[in-house]
């Protein structure tokens, strides 16, 4: 694992087992982060962004099943790879919450309504930092004066029904950075906020970002949100990621239709009024069965028939540091990728026929011995 | 008073609404006026809880307002106060102002099938209409707003949330109805749907010239979508007029910090933003004077104790600041912001 990288995700994926059949939510994602970096994830609901990020804290639940590698690395706990922890036990418990925290889009689901925020921040220090009540209590104090709280002594006493949204959001934030995490997951942390708090929140978390050289994972669909945010982004569409590189390469040079597709479908302050907003059409599909091609190609104004509906492109690297899926880019990374598409698409169709040739040939002795032990008969 | 503007379709007069429970007073919405010309769309923007569901909701008649006047243009040419119209009056023009609903999961029956959802406007206001009528004049629609035919005999549960929105306006339209209150009807989308849906609500305002108002949280989906906007605080209307002139050149303080916390989708993009200090306030215990002074950084001693009032201003617009016309606020660079989306 490369030192400067305090996670790397490789070949990750997710299956839920469901009434219906099997559920390919997380189709193999690959990304790493590097430390006190921020990676953004986006892409629309159901794409399978909540279900990468728990399977980093290995917090799925029973019916979801993570295969691949998750690799962690800090100096505390060395390398460490988190789908052979123990999901129970004792290593990825010193590992979420104190070294990878998260902060979830609902904060009311976060906090238990029937403890005080200063009880509940205080668990954590209590938990990970000492066990000395008074110290404790102080720093979980200071740590809420540090993400904007006014009035500390009076609202560590308080219930989460007391806080605003706003607020809770920050309690939230305050309790996930309380043990100075190396890497934190904020799922949607302020879609459920209004501009102008969230704006606050996000200034808050890149300030705390700075003090401590946190890395983040922010998982997102609000690429104005991306854009002030991120140093690097991933998109990520049907459970695969389609394309990544940094920011100012994703708004000014995307090569993915995809993402093309979600730059265009935001209006821009001061873009055309009259013009039409580029849409994609259609929806996502569903992850079940699905057929071998691109996950997009349903939607795809540019697709190549004959290569999109029978093949699926791999994630390659066009310029340093940017990565595209897709056939029709033309670049040369793409067209090697074309190649070995369509290499492989002609060995299967190949072995098809083969195949069909031989069950023909099958059918016929069938037939035919049939037919000896019908005459013998 | 009475006689409207010729130009307007619409005039909404010091409306105001209360609601009290357990003995305490929420002002809603506090005392707002403003006036809608045929075929425009007027934006209303704000914070959760400042009042703008239920400004709509009170236009429409889904709650009744507690003080004001809605003046409307029917179609056939008469202007009533849609507030205070009789019973049998409401009857034949209640369908002629429909609303779409903020939440696309929750607004729609989920034990009638769609083509009974959409069929139901019909049903209550034109008991004479025949069935097959109905049904024709439901899948009709249905088809303007891109749902398949087919699934007309399924249930909501089966359908996306965009398809929802779809069910919803096709809901809306039905009956064909000359003024539209759209609430959060993108909201809750992802930005491709929320694109497909946009370009809907646009391609049936040319075909059937209607007028919207388009009540959202996301400025810029407001930018893009309106003529004109209202921008709202704690209930009351601070400030009113073309969308150009309000996102280039605020006037009023409030707009100027929510304009500058906006996320714009551009990594180039830089704006300083305006700290707003403290919380919303209260709306059950607002603050004297001008409701905005505690956060506001160009208070002065006349804001804490006199509430100002929605003035119109040199250029023509509304605006509820006393220092308004002294102070010289920053919006967002459009010429240049046009060049960059160009590119
Ligand atoms: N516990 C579960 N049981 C069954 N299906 C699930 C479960 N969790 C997630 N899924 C499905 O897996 C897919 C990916 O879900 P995930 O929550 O990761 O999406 P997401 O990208 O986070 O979306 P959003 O933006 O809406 O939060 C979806 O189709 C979802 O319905
Ligand atoms: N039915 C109701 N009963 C009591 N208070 C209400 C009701 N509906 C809204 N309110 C209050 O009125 C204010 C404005 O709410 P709303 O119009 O829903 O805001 P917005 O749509 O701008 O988010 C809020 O303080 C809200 O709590
Ligand atoms: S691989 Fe083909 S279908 Fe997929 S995004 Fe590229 S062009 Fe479209
Ligand atoms: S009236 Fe005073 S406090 Fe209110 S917005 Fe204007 S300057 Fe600010
Ligand atoms: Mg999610
Ligand atoms: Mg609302």
């Amino acid at each position: 694992m490369d030192k400067d990288n305090i996670l790397e995700v490789k070949d990750l994926r997710v299956n839920i087992h469901m009434m219906e059949g099997e559920l390919t939510a997380v189709r193999g994602v690959n990304f790493e982060i590097k430390k006190g970096e921020t990676l953004g994830l986006v892409g629309e609901s159901g794409c399978g962004k909540s279900l990468t990020c728990k399977a980093i804290l290995a917090i799925n639940d029973k019916k979801c099943e993570a295969k691949g590698s998750i690799k962690f690395n800090s100096d505390e706990s060395g390398e460490v790879e988190i789908l052979d922890l123990n999901p129970k036990g004792e290593e990825i418990r010193s590992i979420r919450g104190k070294q990878i925290s998260m902060i979830f889009q609902e904060p009311m689901v976060a906090f238990s309504p029937m403890y005080t925020i200063g009880n509940q921040i205080n668990e954590c220090t209590r938990l990970h930092i000492t066990k000395d009540k008074k110290k404790s209590k102080e720093i979980s104090m200071a740590v809420m004066k540090k993400v904007g709280i006014a009035n500390v002594e009076k609202r560590y006493n308080q219930y989460p029904h007391e806080f605003s949204g706003g607020m809770l959001q920050r309690a939230l934030i305050a309790m996930a950075l309380v043990c100075n995490p190396k890497m934190l997951i904020a799922d949607e942390p302020t879609t459920a906020l209004d501009v102008t708090i969230q704006a606050q929140i996000l200034e808050l978390m890149k300030s705390l970002q700075k003090d401590f050289n946190t890395a983040i994972l922010f998982i997102t669909h609000d690429l104005g949100v991306v854009a002030k945010m991120c140093d690097r982004v991933a998109v990520m569409y049907l459970g695969k990621i389609v394309e990544s590189a940094d920011t100012e390469t994703i708004y000014a040079n995307p090569q993915h239709p995809y993402t093309k597709g979600l730059i265009g479908s935001v209006h821009k302050i001061g873009g055309n009024r009259e013009d039409r907003l580029f849409s994609i059409e259609g929806t996502v599909p569903l992850a079940m069965n699905l057929p071998v091609q691109c996950g997009f190609y349903d939607r795809c104004t540019v697709a190549i028939d004959g290569l999109c509906n029978k093949a699926e492109p791999e994630l390659v690297e066009i310029e340093p540091g940017h990565k595209v899926a897709c056939f029709a880019c033309n670049h040369e990374g793409c067209k090697a990728e074309c190649e070995r598409a369509r290499k492989e698409i002609a060995e299967r169709e190949e072995r098809e026929r083969k195949e069909a040739e031989l069950a023909a040939q099958e059918a016929a002795l069938g037939k035919n011995k049939k037919k000896l032990f019908g005459r013998r008969a | 008073m009475s006689e409207m503007n010729k130009e307007n379709i619409l005039e909404v007069r010091h409306i105001h609404k209360r609601f009290t429970s357990k003995g305490i007073t929420v002002k809603a919405v506090t005392d707002v006026s403003f006036n809608v010309k045929p075929g425009e769309t007027i934006g209303i923007v704000g914070e959760s809880g400042c009042g703008k569901t239920t400004l709509g909701r009170c236009i429409v008649r889904a709650y009744e307002a507690s003080e004001g006047e809605v003046w409307y243009r029917t179609e056939a040419g008469e202007e009533v106060d849609f507030l205070k119209v009789d019973n049998k009056k409401m009857k034949s023009i209640r369908k002629e102002i429909q609303m779409i609903f903020q939440d696309p999961y929750s607004s729609l029956d989920p034990r009638m099938t769609v083509l009974d959802i959409i069929k139901e406007p019909l049903k209550a206001n034109y008991p004479e209409m025949s069935k097959d009528e109905m049904d024709q004049r439901a899948k009709e629609m249905a088809v303007k707003v891109g749902l398949n035919p087919m699934y007309l005999m399924r249930y909501p549960h089966a359908f996306s949330g965009g398809q929802r929105q779809r069910i919803g306006i096709a809901r809306a339209l039905v009956v064909r109805p000359q003024i539209i209150v759209c609430d959060e009807a993108v909201s809750a989308l992802d930005v491709s749907i929320q694109a497909q849906v946009i370009n809907l609500l646009r391609d049936l305002q040319k075909e059937f010239g209607l007028t919207y108002l388009f009540i959202s949280h996301d400025l810029s989906v407001v930018e893009h979508i309106s003529d004109k906007v209202g921008v709202m605080y704690l209930g009351q209307m601070v400030e009113f007029c073309e969308t150009e002139k309000l996102y280039s050149k605020p006037m009023h303080p409030y707009t100027e910090a929510l304009l500058s916390a906006v996320p714009v989708a551009d990594s180039t993009f830089k704006m300083e933003r305006i700290p707003l200090q403290g919380e919303i306030p209260n709306p059950a215990n607002p603050p004297s004077g001008c409701f905005f002074h505690e956060r506001c950084r160009y208070c002065t001693g006349r804001c804490i104790t006199d509430a100002p009032t929605l003035k119109q201003m040199p250029d023509g617009r509304l605006c509820a600041c006393h220092r308004a016309e002294e102070l010289d606020l920053h919006g967002f660079d459009l010429e240049a912001m046009a060049k960059a989306a160009e590119k």
